[in-house]
């Protein structure tokens, strides 16, 4: 346990927050937490199944709506609506991902953007049941959640354990068989892995968690709209894995600090946030190719690696100069 | 491993692979041409040989899955298997290593193995439990028969040619066959290599009892290790029969094994 003791610290670190700095950084930080756990979920199809999905913000979407939907037309208790987010982004994930996972490589890309304009589109134009391109308002949080410290411990909470279910899933039998078809496909299939069920089973967990994270925007929020489920919104996590890396578990975690954080920052004082978000994307992608945990972890390795590395005068007992 | 019977009762005494009139044609070219061949449950190591694109691989390929058959029929223990998926033919007992090396070159050798053990355990659907607290013993243990324990750690994608064929048998014995295929599991290796994994095969056959049916181009091999032949030749079976009888035909060594064998 003694690995993950800096873990410890950042969620300590976290619960500290609220006294440190004001109701601005801690709607930042709530941002920051949502849109992680959406990355994190996007990629558990990207960094460990080895696919792109250009669609994940449907399951997100969904999710919010389900919140929403529920906490507006009935009085269904935050928990339970968060947890029909989950089952309704499931069951979406299910129907639309039988049909994505057939396909792989840029196919599976853009059956999976093109199912997420679908859903979009639905909402858009669903005018009476989920408001159009009104969107649903007066999404109220029950009051002791009403505070905006209240609403982060408690979505410190959910995230906290929805990444640690996530985290559990990664290192387990499922996990490494996701590992494993994205490392090589035909060698799963044969020691006998149905390859398109699993990764029907990943997908519908990655959609569960994206319609959680999609169910804590609407009451942090107030009100959602259509632009949750479209396909700038499932640019984000993409950022977000980029930024942080997809080879580790939290590297889109760490994406959504660096990209939450910025925008919050740069909006600030220009308007120009996309063209900020460009030169950082392109920063990373050419010089930081695996992401700022990727970069972390190979300098750590090479640092481990020098401190083992012999003196000089060590090698002249084996011949080398 | 005659009691070490599954997926049904074998309805033909001892035969474990049945294969009948298979066909495959790519574009124009017959790639296997009414291919009929039985396996003796035990047998060791029946060679398919043949020239390069004689159909050897595309005859693994369409026993295992990998392409779907034209027309024909397989038989494994008396269950018709003809055009089944991978994973179904794989979980039934058969397993294959292919021609080029087909591992997971980002995870270690153990995770390699592993993965293998944990499908034919079934446990693959276990999600929250740590894979690293399970079917350690196994994995070590087929480690151990590999000769591969000293590399566990190591990522397997800086293995050796040679050490990364072994690790595919490992991976395919994890899966814990009664038949198993091997394409030209010596190829890139060194003599002392061959030996090593030859001799690990035998071993297989004789203290395991699995079923082994291998390609090979080492004539060496073939011949110091394979108790019947079959010849391949633009798909079709041009010889059959117990390695002399074989070296002996005239039609193999025309088109195959050339005047000095």
């Amino acid at each position: 346990m003694k690995k993950y003791g800096w873990l410890g610290l950042i969620f300590v670190s976290a619960l500290l927050l609220p006294l440190l700095v004001g109701e601005f950084w801690i709607h930042v930080a709530v941002e920051i937490l949502i849109l992680g756990l959406f990355a994190v979920s996007f990629n558990m199809i990207f960094g460990y199944m080895g696919q792109l999905s250009f669609g994940h913000a449907a399951y997100y979407g969904v999710g919010a709506y389900a919140t929403g939907l529920l906490m507006v037309k009935t009085s269904v208790p935050l928990p339970i609506c968060l947890a029909a987010s989950m089952i309704f982004a499931g069951l979406c994930a299910l129907i639309l991902g039988y049909f994505c996972v057939r396909l792989t490589g840029i196919y599976f890309a853009i059956l999976t953007l093109a199912f997420g304009q679908l859903t979009y589109y639905i909402i858009f134009q669903w005018y009476s049941f989920t408001g159009g391109d009104d969107g649903l308002q007066g999404i109220i949080p029950p009051d002791l959640l009403f505070s905006a410290n209240a609403y982060y411990y408690f979505t410190l909470i959910i995230v906290t354990g929805a990444l640690f279910v996530m985290w559990l899933i990664s290192k387990s039998p499922f996990g490494y068989t996701m590992q494993a078809i994205r490392e090589n496909e035909e060698r799963t299939r044969f020691i006998g892995i149905n390859v398109r069920r699993y990764m029907l089973i990943n997908f519908v967990i990655a959609g569960m968690f994206a319609g959680l994270a999609g169910g804590l925007w609407g009451p942090f929020n107030r009100s959602i709209a259509p632009d949750l489920c479209n396909w700038q919104q499932s640019g984000i996590p993409v950022f977000m894995t980029v930024i942080g890396g997809p080879l580790s578990f939290l590297g889109p975690m760490v994406g959504s600090v660096i990209y939450t954080f910025l925008m919050a920052f740069v909006t600030g004082f220009t308007e120009y946030w996309p063209l900020t978000i460009g030169l950082v994307i392109i920063f990373v992608v050419l010089y930081v190719p695996g992401g700022v945990l990727g970069l972390i972890a190979e300098r750590v390795k090479v640092f481990r690696s020098k401190a083992l590395e012999p003196a000089p005068d060590e090698y002249s007992d084996t011949g080398r100069s | 491993m005659n009691t070490r019977i599954r997926g049904g009762l074998d309805m033909e005494g001892n035969v474990i692979l049945r294969v009948q009139n298979l066909c495959k044609t790519f574009g124009g070219v017959k790639a296997t041409n009414n291919v009929n061949f039985e396996m003796m449950r035990g047998e060791l190591s029946a060679a398919i040989i043949g020239p390069n694109g004689a159909g050897k691989s595309t005859f693994f390929n369409l026993l295992t899955g990998y392409h779907a058959v034209d027309s024909g029929e397989v038989f494994f223990l008396g269950k018709n298997i003809t055009n089944w998926p991978p994973h179904k033919i794989t979980r039934l007992g058969i397993a294959r290593a292919f021609q080029v090396s087909n591992i997971y070159p980002k995870l270690t050798t153990y995770e390699n193995v592993r993965q293998a053990i944990l499908t034919q355990q079934k446990r693959t659907l276990i999600f929250f439990t740590p894979a690293n607290r399970l079917a350690k013993e196994e994995t070590l243990e087929l480690l151990e028969i590999s000769g591969l324990s000293r590399y566990a750690n190591t990522v397997a994608g800086i293995l050796s040619q040679g050490d990364k064929k072994r690790l595919e048998l490992a991976i395919a014995l994890g899966s814990k066959p009664e038949l198993l295929f091997l394409d030209e599991p010596t190829a890139g290796m060194s003599g002392e290599e061959t030996y090593e994994t030859m001799e690990l095969v035998k071993r297989l056959n004789q203290e395991m009892g699995l079923t082994i049916l291998f390609t090979e181009h080492d004539m060496s091999v073939v011949f110091g290790y394979a108790r019947r032949l079959i010849v391949l030749h633009q798909g079709t079976v041009i010889a059959e029969g117990i390695p002399e009888e074989v070296r002996a035909n005239e039609e193999v060594q025309r088109v195959y094994l050339g005047e000095e064998a």
